[in-house]
């Protein structure tokens, strides 16, 4: 009868410890122009060693953990630590490789350059 | 007899975790917004206030904003952060997705006690507005010596 009561409130536990951090969508801006696509995604209070930018199999996805100090008792508060997820779907045509990501103030931005074979080209007219 | 104790336990367990489950819908029914995306909601910053013996500690989330484009306001506890929030389009670029608004925001707060307006220690670290806040003297708390 123990055992069987261990097991469950461990089960308790765990639930309580998955949902500790809520996870919630950044507002991102995407733009584009011929060689590359920009994403600029707002996540304020997210340190740069805890971000992940993952591209696979044409999905990119971005995660940052926002771990606030606190410093005193809480008065009231209207934003808490968070994770930010957000998951895209992107063209085959971007160069992997050269993807690069910056953050400044709070604000994820990445380049994800076309690749070469992507990039419209314009063909010249021969006169016969 | 033992094993449908067990069996009992258990069931009770099960209840128990959807009790904690409901517990959970409805302790952050109306606090939705403490993990929303940052801005969104009302265009003004999010704030936390926290109060440390001797200070108060605010927090905003101002993510993009630089401290230029910030205005800090203090007199006594009354305490105003206000400014604007400018989303640059690179040039030549065509726009996907535009999520992040431009926003011109005001917020004002009485703070529970006066501050030193003298020593107020402003920050801006990845995005997140700090703000140190000293009481006054005559609203920090003072220990008192028994004679």
């Amino acid at each position: 009868m123990d055992k069987t009561t261990d097991i469950t409130k461990k089960e308790t536990k765990n639930i309580e410890k998955t949902h500790e951090l809520y996870e919630t969508a950044p507002a991102v801006d995407i733009y584009e122009n011929e060689n590359e696509i920009l994403l600029h995604a707002d996540m304020p209070g997210v340190l740069k060693e805890n971000i992940n930018v993952d591209i696979d199999n044409g999905t990119l996805s971005i995660s940052g953990i926002r771990k606030l100090k606190i410093k005193g008792t809480p008065t009231y508060e209207e934003f808490t630590d968070v994770e930010y997820v957000r998951n895209f779907s992107v063209p085959q045509t971007i160069d992997v490789e050269k993807v690069e990501a910056e953050l400044k103030d709070g604000v994820l931005r990445l380049h994800l350059p076309k690749s070469e074979a992507a990039k419209p080209r314009q063909i010249e007219i021969k006169t016969a | 007899m033992f094993t449908r104790m067990s069996d009992i336990d258990r069931m009770f367990g099960a209840m128990d975790l959807l009790r904690n489950k409901v517990d959970r819908i409805f302790g952050d029914f109306d606090r939705s917004y403490l993990y929303g995306p940052a801005f969104a909601a009302t265009n003004s910053p999010r704030t936390n206030l926290l109060e440390n013996g001797d200070r108060f500690e605010v927090q905003a989330e101002v993510p993009g904003i630089s401290k230029d484009n910030l205005d800090i306001k203090i007199q006594g506890n009354y305490l105003e952060i206000s400014g604007k929030r400018q989303i640059d389009i690179p040039e030549g670029y065509k726009i996907h997705r535009n999520e992040r608004g431009t926003a011109a925001f005001s917020r004002s707060f009485t703070l529970p006690d006066d501050v030193d307006s003298e020593k107020v220690e402003a920050t801006i670290k990845d995005g997140i507005l700090y703000l140190s806040l000293p009481k006054s003297e005559t609203a920090k708390p003072r220990q008192i010596t028994i004679n």
